[in-house]
């Protein structure tokens, strides 16, 4: 007889792993109950309806933690890294704020120690993830074509690919002249209405959230239907204890509700969903008598391991490109032809490209690019020539694991409840710097074939800690690694992560496809375990 | 140090029309952005934004207390030339306060209607309306589609 305040399942965070954890449980039958320390927000309220859209995208409803500074977001000490991690606070986490560029990680990617003789192979194989790369395709509403060569096989897309648009149709035309892969990008935004949401309006910022709903966010795609199974969500819950017995068994969670009050949630299992920033905060915030090192760290490995994807920015600005600010700012094509490793170069594993477009007016006089148009009587001139004429490759690296790059807790910087912040300390290593560097090169070869007068770089886009990874490893060995092959700790039996934390290796691609796919893995690891986690 | 509680004092409005102004000049017919009446948008502007405001004030007390300004009757009584040079002074010596403080002139500069108008940017928010999206044309898929799977495989 179940318990009624105890859940079988208490998630903690309800972005994109949270989502799909919860829904897969809720429908399997498991009593579920989510804490989330953000708000439910309203897709109509977002920021592009707003004549100041680019004023608050740079400042209250910006991708920076340590810009945006609302009441539910936590701050970072970002001090020690080139790289400041970006994320999001509310249903739906950081996929509000994302693009819902959705590419799949390759089977090379799950096998780098083996093949590369670099990092570690993953405890799981591509294969064995697929199914639930098609199912989280499904859910989240994936617009894309198959037939990819620098992929394996997949499932026709549920939605024919967004437009190229005449940018776009330059661009891959380059790649075409150069002999070179590209491939219209799989994407979470609806190209034709789809699960009751409308298609996409072609309106251009999407990262700044969907005004029409368009784009795939857990708020919109798995929340409604795992609420409908059952799910309980509740907000404005921040965690910071993950309670335990006195065997060391995960018994719920402390957490402060929205008037401050300390509340508790008991569960049988405990799943966190807190991102590869978040979630080893929290683990290690929940030190007790069996976990004098923070909860699952016997290995000392968590918070260890951080990777980004550290990203370079190449822009191309042409003089008979116009209005290139129409259209998902980052949904266009992607190039995966320095995807694998080539003894041939000085580094080893690769890099993906993603086109972008021209931001609107005030983004491209502060330019992403790095470089500032110039103030004075020359401004008015430079910014015509950029303004709408402008397209850009993102160099999407793959980051190596290493042990010094970390998320510690800060001894002085707290959030408002007085929670430790997190400590970021990471340095881009050697081997990234010169794929970076090769990406620029070959990017800059792109552009000149597409006809672009001039060629800007970003060697290294600050605002770019996207990608949040590494930081509570998978593993077989408890001994190198804080999870098993099913997200699950090796040292408390009734303990999961589900978010970036776990990933082995980062490979060169927005890894949220993978996070939800290893999430709903999780779930049916649990769901055929229900005698241990069910009441 | 920029003091964050600060107001800004007339004379601090005075010099920052100035420094707009020189920052973001006239061109077609709209005048300058001091001239525009755009300190006023930056001022309330800055009130949104901690590290903006930061970078204004830091750049308003840079010029109130370079004592060559003082010498010769302020930033406004400067040539043209002169003034550029006082701001490219603040621009080398204080870069990152300044880049807030240009992220603020340029970010509300191009929010105003007037200057959409001129660069050619729609007068509406982008939504609800958008953009029309146009169907996908996988004809231009014709030659990479030729392209034989080059994919790693994996052993086992």
């Amino acid at each position: 007889m179940a318990s009624p305040d105890v859940a079988d399942v208490l998630v903690i965070g309800s972005g994109a792993s949270g989502g799909a954890v919860s829904w897969r449980l809720a429908e399997a039958g498991f009593k579920v109950t989510c804490l989330e320390q953000g708000r439910w927000l309203d897709p109509s309220q977002y920021v592009t309806k707003d004549p100041d859209w680019e004023f608050r995208g740079m400042t209250d409803w910006a991708f920076d933690p340590n810009v945006r500074r609302l009441p539910e977001d936590y701050p970072v000490n970002d001090s020690a890294s080139p790289i400041s991690p970006l994320m999001f606070n509310a249903v739906g986490g950081s996929t509000i704020h994302w693009t819902g560029h959705t590419p799949r990680f390759h089977p090379s990617d799950f096998r780098v120690k083996t093949l590369d003789g670099a990092a570690d192979d993953w405890p799981l194989t591509y294969d064995e993830l697929a199914p639930y790369y098609e199912l989280n395709d499904v859910m989240m509403g994936c617009s894309g074509i198959d037939g990819d060569p620098a992929n394996p096989p997949r499932n026709p897309r549920p939605l024919p690919p967004l437009p190229l648009g005449p940018d776009g149709v330059r661009m891959a035309q380059a790649f075409d002249k150069l002999g070179w892969h590209w491939w219209p990008s799989d994407s979470y935004v609806n190209s034709l209405p789809y699960d009751g949401r409308p298609a996409c309006n072609n309106c251009g910022p999407n990262g700044l959230g969907c005004y029409v709903r368009a784009k795939g966010s857990t708020d919109v795609t798995y929340w409604p239907k795992a609420i409908k199974a059952g799910a309980v969500l509740k907000t404005r819950c921040r965690v910071f204890e993950i309670t335990v017995d006195s065997q060391g068994r995960c018994t719920g969670a402390a957490y402060y509700d929205g008037n401050g009050r300390i509340q508790q949630a008991r569960a049988r299992a405990v799943i966190v969903a807190c991102n590869g920033v978040g979630t080893p905060r929290l683990l290690l915030a929940s030190r007790s008598r069996r976990h004098p090192n923070g909860l699952a760290n016997s290995s000392g490995l968590v918070g260890r391991n951080l990777m980004f994807h550290p990203y370079a920015i190449v822009v191309g600005v042409f003089a008979d490109v116009s209005q290139a600010w129409k259209g998902p700012l980052g949904n266009i094509l992607m190039s995966q032809e320095f995807y694998e490793t080539d003894p041939k170069r000085d580094f080893i594993r690769g890099y993906t490209y993603q086109m972008g477009r021209s931001p609107g007016p005030a983004g491209t006089a502060v330019s992403w690019a790095g470089n500032f148009v110039p103030w004075g009587v020359r401004h008015h001139e430079e910014f015509m020539r950029r303004f709408g004429h402008a397209l850009s490759l993102a160099v999407i690296s793959e980051d190596l694991p290493e042990a010094h790059n970390s998320v510690t807790l800060d001894a002085r910087l707290a959030d408002s409840n007085g929670i430790p912040s997190p400590r970021i300390t990471y340095k881009v290593s050697a081997n990234t710097r010169r794929l970076l560097d090769h990406g620029i090169s070959k990017a800059r070869q792109v552009f000149e074939v597409a006809g672009a007068h001039t060629v800007m770089v970003n060697p290294i886009l600050r605002q770019g800690g996207w990608h949040l990874m590494g930081t509570a490893r998978m593993g077989d060995s408890p001994e190198t690694s804080v999870l098993n092959r099913w997200g699950q700790a090796h040292d408390v039996d009734n303990l999961f992560v589900v978010d970036g934390s776990t990933f082995v290796t980062s490979a060169a691609v927005n890894p949220t496809p993978t996070i939800q796919a290893l999430a709903l893995r999780t779930a049916d690891h649990i769901i055929r375990e229900r005698g241990t986690f069910r009441g | 140090m920029p003091t964050a509680e600060r107001s800004l004092t007339a004379a601090d409005r005075e010099t920052l029309r100035a420094v707009l102004d020189r920052l973001l000049p006239p061109v077609g017919e709209l005048p300058g952005a001091g001239a525009m009446g755009l300190a006023e948008v930056v001022e309330r502007n800055a009130q949104r934004s901690p590290s903006m405001r930061s970078g204004l004030l830091s750049v308003l007390d840079a010029l109130s207390l370079d004592p060559g300004l003082h010498v010769t009757g302020g930033f406004q009584a400067l040539k043209p030339e002169q003034q550029d040079e006082a701001i490219r002074t603040i621009e080398v010596s204080m870069a990152e306060p300044f880049a807030q403080f240009l992220r603020l002139a340029y970010v509300t500069y191009y929010g105003d209607p007037r200057v959409h108008a001129r660069i050619g940017w729609p007068s509406r928010p982008l939504q609800p309306d958008g953009f029309e999206l146009p169907p996908f044309d996988d004809a231009v898929l014709e030659k990479v589609r030729r392209r034989k799977p080059f994919w790693r495989r994996v052993p086992g």
